[in-house]
């Protein structure tokens, strides 16, 4: 296999004295649909940014396909970018957007970019300002994919469109994947969005990283735990409590682990993707002084 | 990058070319029209040599309109140049975001950018050349016909094509480093009206050492007494530059080539020219006074007097100098203009990340 797509070591970013990614290191195939996930401000679009080169890192490197990003036009044209709120020019018309690409990109498809404005139902003379949303993500969409780059990276691609456009969007996205095996790093705050399309997860909280690793990798080492209320959480070494709350009598565990849960006391359900993001991301925010033994980052 | 850099600059290009356009018409229908008539009252005239300033002034009240209108143009239109072509071509790409567009093309931000400032810079250029050019044309016969070319300076040849390469080069660069187009553009028009007042100030008068001229007091250009803001009575003299040189100074000097002083001033008229009835001085901040035309055979002999004593130091730079200072005044702005591109330059693909 290639190099992989996405490679960070110690990876930080400040802005002036505040830092919006810090220590972040992560390695992510090439070949998957991977979906970066965090609240707001976590560092997505930073992460995004230093991955096409519109950023430079402060601290730490950062190589994408095996490249370090650094405003040079052959690594730009393997990475197809989409930026938050798909930028457009709104005096150009759709046309002309697609001209741009052409000229500013070698490996341009022109069949593919014509082909994707007919299917959208464009009229090609209609100026970007005045498309919806909707449109305007599929345009951009379409410019980053014409360019047939080996990599794609979506910043919130879908964050402003409604439900019918999402839905379109990533149908949209999967077409593409499936046809031209490109890998894909896709941003959003929301799961649902994601649990979709996504094989592979990054979790980010607050500029650091969470959790990294194959979804069904993940589903299938957490599980959920009901039992009686048991409040010192001495587990055995091959598991690790990733959130814990008691109501009751009753005690409710997600824990981490890659053998079977033996101990007859608990019963054990699975988890959807869902849970395990969400108490990653308590987990980070909580206890982001006191670094919890369940904050091992899976590779 | 090219072609994109152009349909990014086409639009705008195309209308003021059209302005442009609309423009050169009217001046060139206007413009030999105003020739003719300076062939028909100025230059037959002068052939007749018989005085010509009523002919003169005659010719120069046509078309007055169109003078006040062409020579305000040349004077703002670098300036509107920079600050609505240079100061949005990047606020523009960074406010709504589109920069993130351009720079993940396959294309290096640097060869973006110098494609972007050089297709907007060379257009912008043509146009201040243009337009100068047709400026310059039409006020042809009415700069000949008695214009010191020292006084339109700003608004005729080369010089307005520096400004507005300046102009346009300053709003790139702020642009740049402010990233938002009404800030920018404030600031551009702050900017390029400081440094231009500054040249016309402190920079200009410098460039060439002027010339200096001595001249006898009774070939004064102006002559007489007054008062002003408090002080005392004092002669009042002005001499004059040769024809269309550009006038820096006028002082009254002693023989021993000493700037005559106030004090001496007031002790010369009181000993030498009492024959005078001067009027009391002008009231201290209450603005100046001149004196009432005296008795003229007291004024000759006072003036006379002063004549064998004192005589005017001109400081001047000659007509023949106006090209040089056209030419140097142009240089500096392109070297001002250089230096801000390279400002620009810099910001956007070292510091902007």
């Amino acid at each position: 296999m290639s190099a992989p797509a996405l490679e960070t070591v110690g990876l930080g970013k400040s802005y002036g004295r505040r830092w919006a990614l810090t220590d972040c290191t992560l390695s992510i195939p090439a070949g998957h649909v991977v979906g970066l996930v965090g609240p707001n401000g976590a560092g997505k679009t930073t992460l995004l940014h230093l991955a096409v080169g519109l950023l430079r890192p402060s601290a730490g490197t950062i190589a994408v396909l095996g490249e370090t990003p650094h405003d040079d036009p052959a690594a730009l044209a393997r990475i197809g970018f989409l930026a938050q709120d798909s930028p457009a020019y709104s005096r150009l018309t759709v046309a002309q957007h697609l001209q741009m690409g052409a000229w500013l990109n070698p490996s341009w498809d022109a069949g593919f970019a014509n082909a994707r404005v007919v299917d959208l139902g464009f009229d090609v003379r209609q100026r970007a300002g005045s498309l919806s949303g909707g449109q305007r993500a599929q345009l951009a969409l379409t410019l980053a994919v014409a360019k047939r780059p080996e990599l794609l990276l979506l910043d919130e691609p879908v964050a402003s469109l409604d439900p019918l456009a999402r839905r379109e969007f990533l149908q949209t996205l999967m077409e593409v994947v499936a046809e031209h095996g490109v890998s894909v790093v896709m941003s959003s705050h929301l799961i649902a969005d994601l649990e979709r399309v996504c094989d592979y997860l990054v979790v980010l909280v607050s500029g650091q990283v969470a959790l990294t690793g194959d979804v069904e990798t993940l589903l299938a080492s957490h599980h959920r735990l009901v039992g009686p209320r048991r409040d010192d959480l001495s587990m055995p070494a091959n598991q690790s409590v990733i959130e814990a709350s008691h109501v009751g009598k009753q005690s409710t565990l997600l824990v981490r682990t890659d053998d079977p849960i033996l101990d007859p006391a608990w019963s054990v359900t699975p988890v959807n993707l869902d849970d395990v993001v969400l108490a990653y991301m308590r987990q980070a925010r909580d206890g982001a002084a006191a670094a919890a033994p369940g904050l091992a980052v899976a590779r | 990058m090219t072609r994109f850099a152009w349909l990014q600059a086409r639009t705008q290009t195309l209308s003021i070319a059209g302005a442009l356009a609309i423009l050169a018409v009217a001046a060139a229908v206007t413009g030999i029209h105003l020739s003719h008539l300076y062939d028909n009252l100025v230059a037959s005239c002068l052939a007749s040599h018989n005085p010509c300033g009523a002919a003169t002034d005659q010719f120069l009240s046509h078309d007055t309109f169109l003078q006040d209108a062409f020579t305000l143009l040349m004077r703002l239109a670098p300036g509107l140049l920079g600050i609505f072509w240079g100061a949005p071509l990047l606020t523009r790409e960074f406010e709504s975001g589109t920069f993130r567009l351009a720079w993940t093309q396959s294309v290096s931000r640097s060869r973006w950018l110098v494609t972007r400032l050089a297709m907007s810079g060379l257009v912008v250029v043509l146009i201040a050349g243009l337009l100068s050019l047709t400026v310059t044309w039409w006020y042809r016969s009415i700069d000949l016909a008695g214009t010191n070319r020292y006084d339109v300076f700003d608004a005729r040849d080369i010089a307005p094509i520096g400004y507005t390469v300046f102009a346009f080069a300053l709003g790139a660069f702020l642009g740049a480093v402010i990233r938002r187009t009404v800030p920018a553009m404030a600031a551009t028009l702050v900017g390029f009206v400081a440094v231009r007042v500054a040249f016309i100030e402190w920079v200009r008068p410098h460039l060439l050492s002027p010339l200096h001229l001595t001249t006898s007091l009774l070939n004064a250009d102006r002559f007489g007494f007054g008062s002003n803001n408090g002080s005392d009575v004092m002669m009042i003299a002005r001499g004059a530059a040769p024809d269309n040189a550009w006038q820096l100074s006028s002082h009254l000097v002693t023989n021993t080539g000493r700037t005559l002083t106030p004090a001496a001033n007031t002790a010369f008229l009181q000993q030498h020219c009492s024959a005078i009835s001067f009027p009391p001085p002008a009231p201290r901040g209450g603005g100046r006074v001149l004196a009432k035309l005296p008795d003229a055979n007291a004024f000759e002999a006072c003036r006379a007097q002063a004549a064998r004593l004192f005589h005017l130091s001109v400081t001047y730079q000659p007509a023949g100098r106006y090209w040089t200072f056209q030419w140097l005044e142009t240089g500096l702005f392109v070297l001002l203009a250089v230096a801000a591109l390279a400002g620009c330059y810099w910001w956007v693909t070292k510091r902007a990340s």
